[in-house]
Formats: C-alpha cells, sequence, structure tokens
C-alpha cells in the first residue's frame, strides 16, 4: 500500500458526507443511513489496515500545494504517526458506534439527509485537525468542526433557541480561533513554514519571550475549542443538539481538539515554563469550576456537559504538567466513557418521556436494567473507581502533578485531588436521582435495539480501557507512554510507595464522595434552591457576566456607529453640503425674477460698477 | 522573461471583447419591441463574452509576458490620446469575474418586466465601461470608460430599484461624480506638467510614470487620483453612499456594484494611482492602512444592527474591501496576491447573497430580518446555499473568501503584524453579524412567508456555478493565483516594468 491511501481515512466521510447532501432526501432513507455509517466504518477499517504506517517517525503524504503565493507553500500533508494514529482510530471507532446509535436515535426525523450529511462532514475535519501535518489544513479542519458543531447543535431549528445555542458555541470558539490565527501567523513569519513537524523541530531556536508568547496564544485557542476557562460558557447550552451530537461532538471527539493541539506542538509548547504553568493553571481551574456547576445541575445532559469540561480540564492539567502520555491516556479513556454516559443518558431520556430534568426521574434502573448498567459502567469510570479505566488516567495525571517539583504545581495537584472528591459526588448524585428509588415523572419509550447494543462495545472499553498504558505497579507495561516514545513528554520518576499512597488517597476519595452523594441524595428530597445552588446552576452566573461586560458595551458601540457616526454625522455632514448648495441656488434663483426692471437694475448697477473700477484704476496711476 | 517584448497579436481580442457588448446592447436597442428577443441577446452575448474571457485565461498567460495581450493605437493625435489596452494577470482576474458575473447578472434579471429593453441594454453599456476600465492604459480612455460604468448604474438604480431609489442613485451620482472630477483635474495637471517637461503631450500611462513632480504637485495629484478611487471602494468616511445604492438597487444592480464597481476603485488603485506616484503610495500606505481597519471594523460593528438583510451584506462588503486594502498596504506579494484573490472571491460570495436575498424577497415579500425565519422548512435548498455563502462570506477554509483573506494576513502579519492582528479579530464580528443573519433567516420559527417553493431550475443556473467557483477558490486557489504571480511582482517591486513596455510609441 501506498502512503497516499491514508488520505482515503480523511476522505471516506467527507465523499459520503457530501454524496448525502447531494441526494439523501431523494434516496431512500435506508441508503442515506447506510451511507453514512459506511463512511466512517471504512475509514476506520482503514485505519486498523495501515496501522502499520505508524511506525516508527510515522509516514508523511502529500496531496496536492493548497496555497502557493511568494513564500507562502503549504502543501495539503497528513502525518500518519504514534500520536494521530491511536487518535484516529479512537475518532473513527467511536464514530462509527455513535452513528450506529444515531440511526436509532434519529429514526423518527423527517431531515435526516442534514444529520447525517453534518455528521460525516463533522468526522472528515476532526480527522484533518488530527492527522494533518500543516497548521493552515489543521485550522481548515478546526474551523470545519467549528461550523459542523454549529448546524447540528440548532439541528432542531425550530426552536429559536437552539439556533442562538448554535451560534453562541461558533462565536465563543471563534474568539479561541483569533487567538489559533495570530498563533499561526506569527509562526509562519518565524519559520517561513507552517509544517507541524518542521515547526517543532525548530522550536528550541526561539527567544524564552517568544515561546512564552506563542504558548499562550496556542492555549487561547485551545481554550476556545475545548471549553475551557475563559471560554466556557458555550459547553453547557451546546447541549441543544440531539444526543448523538453531544456524544461525538462535545464529548469524545472535538472538545478534546484543543488538547489534542497542546500535544501535537508538545515540543513547542513546552520549552516555555510560562506557558506550562498557564496551561496547568487553566486546565486545574477549568476542572474545579465545572465540577463544581455539575454538582448544582438539574437536567442530565448538562451535569455531563460540565463532567466533560471538568475532565478536559484534567487533561490540559496533563500537558501542563509535561506528561502527554497523561492527556491522551485521559482522552481515550473519557472519549469512551462519556461518550458511554451520554448515549445512555440519551436512552434514559427517551424512557422518561423526553424529560431533561434529573428531580423528575428516578426509578429507572428497576425499568431498565440494561441501560442502568451501561450508565453505571460509565459512572464508575467518570467517579474514578479503582480498576476503571477512568481511574487509570486520571490516576496518572494526578501522579504527574504531585511528581512535578515547586509549590506552584503542589497547588494544582491539590485542586485537582479536590476536583476528584466533586467527580464523584456529582457523578452518584446523578445515579441516585436518575436510577434510584421511585419514578417521580412520566414514563417513555424503551430504547430500539439500535441505540442499545453500540454501547456494549463502549462499556467494555471505558471498563477496560486502562489496560493501554496499566503502570508497571500491578504488572503492566504502559504501553501507551512505550508506544508514544519520545513524543509522550515527561515521564513523573516516583517512588512505589508513594504511588500507593495516592492510589490509596484515590480510593477513599472515591468512597467518600459516594457516601457524601448517599447522604444527600440517597432518599429524594424535594429540590431547596439557595443561592449557593443557584449561583452554580447558572454556571457561576458567567453568561450573565459576559453579558455585562461584553455584550451589552459591544452593543453600546455597534449603536454609536450605525446611528451616531453614518447616519447622523457622516449622512449629516453630505446631506449639509446638499442643503447649502440648494440653499445657495435658492438665493440665486431669487435673482431671476423675470421681471425686466431687475435686470435692468443689476444692470446699471453692474455697468456702474465696471466704470467706477476704471475711475480707480485711472486715478491710482 | 524580457518585458521589453510586447506582442501584437494577429487578432485584436481585447477590443472584441471590449465591444462585444456594447454591439450586443446595439443589437438589443434595435429590438426594443421584442423584450424576449432582447433578454437572450443579452444572454448570448454575455456568455459569448465569458466564452471569450475563460479562453484568454486559459491560453493568454502562457505567452509569459508582463502583458499577455496588449493593443495600442494613436487615437486623438493632437492631444496625446491613444488606444491602449493591456491585459496582464490582475486585468485578466477583473476581465473573468466582470463576464461572469455578467452572465449571473442576466440570469436573475430574467423576470424583469419594466422597460425589459432598457434594462438589457443598460446592463451590457456597463458591462463594456467596466471591461473598459479594466483593459484601458491611457488616461482619457479609462476615465471615459470610468464614467460610462457610472450612468448605466445611476439608470439601474434610479428606474428599477426600490423604495428610496431617487435618494440613492443621486446620492450614488453625485458621490461618485464628484470623485471622479476631481480625478479629471488631477489628470489634466498631470498631462501639462508632463508635456511642459517633456514637450510630449500625451495621456499614456508608461509615459506619465516618468514624469518628474515636486513632492506638493506629486501630493495633490496623487490625492485627486485616491478620492476618486477611495469614494469606489469605498473606505470609511467615504462609504455612506454604498448602503443605500446597494439597497435600493435592484437585484443585478447590487451583483454589480459589490462584485465589480467596487472592485474598479481597488483595481484603479493599484494600476494608476500607486504606479504614477511610487513615492506618494509608499507614504500614504500607513494612513491607507489606518483607514481600512476603521472600516473593516466600523462597518461590521454596522452590519451587526441592520434589519434588512440586504443592507447587512452591503456593510458587509465594507468591511471585507477594507482586508483588500489592508492586503495593498502590506506592499509585498502574498498580501497582494491575496487582496486581488479576495476581490474576486467577495465579487461573488456576496453577488450570490444579493441573489439569494432577492429569493427570499420573492417568496417572502420582505427583507427585515425581524420577519423573516425558518426558511430552511420549506426551501431547504435555497437555505442551504445562503448558509453556503454566508460561511463563506465569514470566511471559513475551504471557500473562496479565506484563501484571499489568510494570504492578505500571513503576508500583513510579515511587515506590520499590528494591522494583521487586528484585522483578524475582525474575523469574530464578521461571524456575528452573518451567523445574526442566518439565524433571522433559515433558523428559528417560521416567519412571513407568501408562497412556499425551493429553487427553480433558473435560481439553480445562478446558485450552482457561484457555488462551484468558491469552492474551487478555496480548495484550489493556485488556478487564479498562477496568472498572478509575475503581474503581483511587477505591480510592487518594478517601477521601470511598465515604461519599458510600449512607452512613448
Amino acid at each position: 500500500m501506498n502512503e497516499t491511501l491514508l488520505f482515503l481515512i480523511i476522505l471516506l466521510p467527507l465523499v459520503c458526507g457530501v454524496f448525502n447532501a447531494l441526494v439523501g432526501m431523494r434516496a431512500p432513507r435506508l441508503f442515506a443511513e447506510t451511507l453514512a455509517v459506511f463512511g466512517v466504518a471504512a475509514s476506520a477499517l482503514l485505519t486498523l489496515l495501515m496501522w502499520s504506517y505508524a511506525e516508527g517517525e510515522g509516514s508523511r503524504a502529500v496531496l496536492y500545494t493548497w496555497f502557493s503565493s511568494g513564500e507562502f507553500e503549504v502543501p495539503v500533508a497528513i502525518l500518519f504517526d504514534k500520536l494521530s494514529a491511536p487518535m484516529t482510530l479512537m475518532v473513527t471507532g467511536v464514530s462509527t458506534l455513535i452513528h450506529l446509535y444515531a440511526v436509532g436515535y434519529m429514526a423518527e426525523e423527517k431531515d435526516y439527509a442534514r444529520f447525517f450529511t453534518l455528521l460525516n462532514l463533522f468526522v472528515f475535519a476532526m480527522l484533518l485537525i488530527v492527522l494533518s501535518d500543516n497548521l493552515l489544513l489543521t485550522f481548515l479542519g478546526w474551523e470545519g468542526v467549528g461550523f459542523c458543531s454549529y448546524g447540528l447543535i440548532g439541528y432542531w431549528y425550530g426552536k429559536g433557541e437552539n439556533a442562538d445555542a448554535g451560534r453562541k458555541a461558533f462565536l465563543v470558539t471563534r474568539v479561541g480561533d483569533v487567538f489559533f490565527g495570530i498563533a499561526m501567523l506569527w509562526l509562519f513569519t518565524l519559520f517561513g513554514t507552517l509544517s507541524i513537524s518542521e515547526i517543532n523541530s525548530q522550536a528550541s531556536q526561539l527567544t524564552p519571550a517568544i515561546l512564552t508568547g506563542l504558548a499562550l496564544l496556542l492555549l487561547l485557542g485551545a481554550s476556545g475549542k475545548s471549553a475551557q476557562l475563559p471560554l466556557m460558557t458555550w459547553l453547557a447550552d451546546a447541549m441543544a443538539g440531539p444526543t448523538p451530537v453531544s456524544a461525538l461532538i462535545h464529548a469524545a471527539t472535538m472538545v478534546t481538539a484543543g488538547v489534542y493541539l497542546l500535544c501535537r506542538m508538545f515540543p513547542l509548547v513546552s520549552l516555555s515554563p510560562v506557558g506550562m504553568m498557564a496551561i496547568a493553571a487553566v486546565g486545574a481551574l477549568t476542572a474545579l469550576y465545572a465540577a463544581t456547576c455539575a454538582l448544582a445541575q438539574r437536567e442530565i445532559k448538562r451535569v455531563l456537559a460540565y463532567s466533560t469540561m471538568s475532565q478536559v480540564g484534567y487533561m490540559f492539567l496533563a500537558v501542563g504538567v509535561g506528561s502527554v502520555t497523561g492527556a491522551m491516556f485521559h482522552l481515550l479513556t473519557h472519549a469512551f466513557f462519556k461518550a458511554l454516559l451520554f448515549m445512555a443518558a440519551g436512552c434514559v431520556i427517551h424512557l422518561c418521556h423526553d424529560e431533561n430534568d434529573i428531580f423528575k426521574m428516578g426509578g429507572v434502573a428497576r425499568r431498565a436494567p440494561f441501560v442502568f448498567s451501561l450508565f453505571v459502567a460509565g459512572a464508575l469510570c467518570l467517579a474514578g473507581v479503582p480498576m476503571t479505566g477512568g481511574f487509570y488516567s486520571k490516576d496518572a495525571i494526578l501522579l504527574s502533578a504531585f511528581a512535578q517539583p515547586g509549590l506552584y504545581y503542589q497547588g494544582v495537584w491539590l485542586l485537582a485531588t479536590l476536583t476528584a472528591l466533586l467527580t464523584a459526588v456529582y457523578t452518584f448524585r446523578l445515579l441516585y436521582l436518575v436510577f434510584a428509588g421511585k419514578s417521580r415523572g412520566q414514563e417513555g419509550h424503551a430504547p430500539g435495539i439500535m441505540m442499545l447494543w453500540p454501547l456494549l462495545p463502549l462499556a467494555i472499553l471505558g471498563l477496560g480501557s486502562g489496560i493501554i498504558n496499566m503502570p508497571t505497579l500491578v504488572g503492566g507495561n504502559s504501553w501507551l507512554q512505550n508506544y508514544l516514545g519520545a513524543l509522550a513528554g515527561n515521564v513523573p520518576h516516583v517512588s512505589h510507595a508513594t504511588e500507593w499512597g495516592l492510589w490509596g488517597l484515590a480510593t477513599a476519595i472515591v468512597a467518600a464522595g459516594w457516601l457524601i452523594a448517599w447522604k444527600l441524595y440517597g432518599n429524594f428530597l424535594p429540590a431547596k434552591e439557595n443561592l449557593l445552588s443557584r449561583f452554580l446552576l447558572s454556571g457561576w452566573q458567567a453568561d450573565h457576566l459576559v453579558e455585562i461586560v461584553i455584550l451589552k458595551p459591544f452593543r453600546a458601540v455597534c449603536r454609536f456607529c450605525c446611528y451616531g457616526l453614518d447616519l447622523t454625522v457622516i449622512d449629516g455632514m453630505l446631506e449639509g453640503v446638499a442643503e447649502t448648495c440648494k440653499q445657495f441656488g435658492e438665493r440665486m434663483r431669487l435673482a431671476s425674477t423675470g421681471r425686466l426692471s431687475t435686470y435692468i437694475g443689476a444692470f446699471a448697477w453692474g455697468l456702474l460698477g465696471l466704470i467706477g473700477w476704471c475711475l480707480w484704476r485711472l486715478i491710482s496711476l | 522573461m524580457d518585458p521589453v517584448v510586447v506582442t501584437y497579436p494577429d487578432f485584436p481580442w481585447l477590443t472584441l471583447l471590449l465591444f462585444l457588448p456594447l454591439i450586443g446592447s446595439v443589437l438589443c436597442w434595435l429590438h426594443r419591441h421584442e423584450p424576449e428577443e432582447c433578454r437572450w441577446y443579452a444572454l448570448a452575448v454575455t456568455l459569448v463574452v465569458f466564452v471569450l474571457s475563460v479562453w484568454l485565461f486559459v491560453d493568454a498567460p502562457q505567452s509569459g509576458m508582463r502583458w499577455f495581450l496588449y493593443e495600442d493605437v494613436a487615437w486623438i493625435e493632437r492631444f496625446g490620446i491613444r488606444y491602449t489596452l493591456g491585459l496582464d494577470g490582475l486585468s485578466l482576474l477583473m476581465v473573468v469575474l466582470t463576464a461572469f458575473l455578467q452572465v449571473i447578472a442576466v440570469i436573475i434579471s430574467w423576470p424583469v418586466k419594466k422597460h425589459a429593453p432598457l434594462f438589457f441594454v443598460v446592463l451590457m453599456v456597463m458591462e463594456t465601461g467596466v471591461l473598459g476600465v479594466f483593459l484601458a492604459l491611457d488616461l482619457v480612455l479609462f476615465y471615459i470608460f470610468w464614467e460610462v460604468m457610472l450612468i448605466p448604474m445611476f439608470l439601474l438604480i434610479g428606474i428599477w430599484g426600490h423604495k428610496r431609489r431617487v435618494y440613492a442613485s443621486i446620492k450614488f451620482f453625485l458621490y461618485t461624480l464628484a470623485g471622479s472630477l476631481l480625478m479629471l483635474l488631477g489628470i489634466m495637471a498631470l498631462y501639462w506638467l508632463h508635456g511642459q517637461q517633456t514637450g510630449d503631450y500625451t495621456f499614456a500611462l508608461p509615459a506619465l510614470r516618468q514624469t518628474v513632480l515636486t513632492s506638493s504637485a506629486s501630493f495633490w495629484i496623487y490625492s485627486s487620483f485616491m478620492i476618486a478611487f477611495i469614494i469606489k471602494v469605498p473606505l470609511v468616511p467615504f462609504h455612506t453612499w454604498l448602503p443605500d445604492a446597494h439597497t435600493e438597487a435592484p437585484t443585478a444592480g447590487s451583483l454589480d456594484l459589490a462584485g465589480l464597481l467596487l472592485k474598479t476603485g481597488a483595481y484603479a488603485m493599484l494600476r494608476f494611482a500607486f504606479s504614477l506616484f511610487p513615492e506618494m503610495a509608499q507614504k500614504s500606505l500607513p494612513l491607507l492602512a489606518t483607514l481600512a481597519l476603521i472600516g473593516i471594523f466600523h462597518a461590521a460593528w454596522v452590519a451587526y444592527l441592520q434589519k434588512d438583510a440586504k443592507r447587512l451584506v452591503a456593510y458587509s462588503s465594507v468591511s471585507h474591501l477594507g482586508l483588500v486594502i489592508i492586503g495593498f498596504a502590506a506592499w509585498n506579494v502574498t498580501a497582494l496576491e491575496g487582496s486581488i484573490l479576495l476581490m474576486v472571491a467577495h465579487g461573488i460570495t456576496t453577488g450570490a447573497l444579493f441573489a439569494i436575498i432577492a429569493m427570499l424577497e420573492a417568496r417572502t415579500t420582505t427583507r427585515n430580518l425581524d420577519e423573516l425565519g425558518g426558511l430552511w422548512h420549506c426551501a431547504p435548498v435555497l437555505s442551504a446555499f445562503l448558509l453556503l455563502f454566508s460561511l463563506a462570506s465569514l470566511g471559513l477554509p475551504g471557500l473562496g473568501n479565506f484563501s484571499g483573506e489568510i494570504l492578505v494576513l500571513i503576508g500583513t502579519f510579515k511587515s506590520h503584524p499590528l494591522w494583521a492582528i487586528l484585522a483578524i479579530t475582525g474575523v469574530v464580528f464578521s461571524a456575528a453579524y452573518m451567523l445574526r443573519m442566518v439565524r433571522h433567516t433559515i433558523w428559528g420559527p417560521q416567519g412571513k412567508l407568501a408562497v412556499c417553493h425551493d429553487l427553480t431550475l433558473r435560481e439553480y443556473l445562478v446558485l450552482v456555478p457561484m457555488a462551484i467557483i468558491l469552492i474551487w477558490i478555496g480548495v484550489y486557489p493556485a488556478t487564479f493565483l498562477e496568472p498572478l504571480h509575475e503581474t503581483a511582482i511587477y505591480l510592487l517591486n518594478d517601477p521601470t516594468a511598465i515604461k519599458l513596455v510600449g512607452g512613448g510609441r
């Protein structure tokens, strides 16, 4: 096989998506659905077939030259290496399962072609981000996923709020994209290329100040896409989209694009200590912030959205403490269990007659034990119960943070540990409220087979994915870390005793979280609203803050420019000139009275003036 | 490549291209009592012009000359006025854009009933005017075409426009006329000064470039040219004619205004103002960039508030043209090529948006964003096109506008990082107003609706070619960049390039 065939991995979903866009509505429904699933499944299969191309330094392939102008050359180049290969497999694999689930979930929808087109295009754009070896190509994917996310969040466009949520997601992430864009322009000016591998290999020539600037710009760019502080406000609203969309875009793949970008650019980013500290801080603070918000949410999908934000925060933290392995490990396990949780939540919503409010659920476990067991599998991973995939990956991050010297990173570790406690609390809170006790609302229909069996592989993957990077402590071989090799970043060196100690602590935290949740929510009590819960429910009033600090002044400036400047000052001046001309004309018109006497009079005065002037000239001679 | 060599083709292709539309308009006028036939004449003529221009696009750059095609004969020798046409990469792209948009304009205007023959006559006269502006290399010839362009547009707005058409047409006419009269003064001054110096009274661009000017003379003459061009582009604060004219013009008029007339201003800056006064141009670049940057933000903010979809798109033009001018001001090959590419892409995107808004209005009887909504339900294909062109307009990679924008930004960052950073910030606002329009037209609850049907065949014929070209520019811009490479270098670096070619002949 030839390296160029790697492009098929990207292009298959694109072709199927475009095909669905053009003829999807005219073809039979089954055809459109099959095509959509085929596109991603085939590229998943192809990834497996071509796995060996990632060996060594990886394989590079170029399709054609996108831009060529002056010194600016951008080839359409992809890099299939040990960082992108596992990510590609995860994206295509999880996408395939989610596409299958979506076929079941969207069975009642009439406008299916738009849905599957966007879903396929999304996978295409996401794969571009993962595989691209050129920042501009990454940017193409980066904006592409943003657009697909926009279109899918607003899929049920009939309700204005859904469309608004999509627009908000697009605009907030675009603020981040601006920083990414600036970083790109700067990098080109510095290196004369946008090739990721070349930039990484030459990064050490830069001065610390420039490195820090670049790292911070990339961090802000990544924050937008990954819903990290301060660009996090869009993710919770994005839950307006259909559940498969939340599972695919807002849990497993797109929101982790920021983490992936930082991992991809790690050789550059890691050269800036300040940048790394900032990344760690953003990660830890977002993790904590989102976890507190998740504690008070009432909609099942919003709980999961905040937990996604929080878990992605962990991944940022991992990058910040230099552990690419930790970040990628958690990225993979999280993709499995969070996609699982979202899709299981979709089943729960169907079971509760399209009810989103967890206070009106309850008792689902007895009615749907299979859904319950799937959800529990995901929840155990999320809470970090020992031996699950989520436990190992989260613990790898905590360990790396703990191993970093310095008070700063000790603080970061402490925040992350506190977050772990909150995570356990809100996860078990969710379990109790949704599944325990008696039903408090209406009962809906049971999910179909298409919505259930794709979850099973995810549950197995979620629970068992610890094996990807099983620590040597329990007889594992740290496969991912060894596989990534030079790309793995720092490897924490701690004694076995410390490692056991941290595990013990983690276990105790999960147990404590469970106890607290059981105490508070074991028996359902009607919700007590107070100031704190309202504050947390609203995401610390972040939207309100944005409204006051940014949007209101923005609209005022717009009004000033429109009504103040354009319509009043500029047009006013123009019309003033026109008016003056008109007035002048009116004056002049008075002179042409049409009466002979006026003209003779004027003639006489003129003649008099002329003679007077001649006389004056004579005298002055 | 030797710039001195100018080949005269066996056949005056440029002249043919230039006057075909005029011939068409005469034909059309002769058949003015048969509106049906007139329409077909217009379509046939614009199509022939388009095919010819595509042939030129494919064939001409292979000559490898500074001027792919060049025609030069003495016209009014007493005054040193020549009939000089030249086609280089820059004119070539503009000519193809003109020919393409004009075909689209005819198809869009198919249902025009009011004075239909006159309408198509006017449309074709305008095509000759615009093509002339893009081809002329003699200042008098250029000025004539510059004014020829103005009158058809005045008529288009004044006769076939919407409610406030008289106000808008007069504002447009007076504003641009004021600018071009200033330019005429500048041309005359340059002519006399050059004549006094060399004894050779001529309006030929290559010869006039050698005029030695005092700094105050070159300041005044340069300013007189630039004001005419800035009004046409337009840059803030000379932009307020544009929203009125665009909004009130009939669809074909809006398309031509945004797609072509604005481009003539930018084109003329490059071709005449910058090349006649290279030193003054260098000095004025920061000022130009400042105006352009103010324009990018100002227009975007104003666009955000507009209720009339057409007005919103009109303001977006001001914002995008700001970026084009930034690319000029950066003064390097990448940025310049980006600017020219952006001009082409913007012409198509904005033209398509105006066309779509007209289609919306035909179905809903309104352009007011507060009254529209939920159009996807009833016309999904039309809505999808609206979405596509809006995305192009807000700079989504893979679509035409982005290709131009990124080149401009890359080039600008190299010489003036701050300009590029400010300009890139503007994309957030362009997303803000574009998505606002999309939100209030195709999404949301069902708004006002008169008839509910999706695209007709004629509407497909308008939108599909535009979409294809837009994606083409976005995915494979090389097709459009290649003819530009040499030209861009000439436009930027080599002040002697033009004078060697055909000067003093």
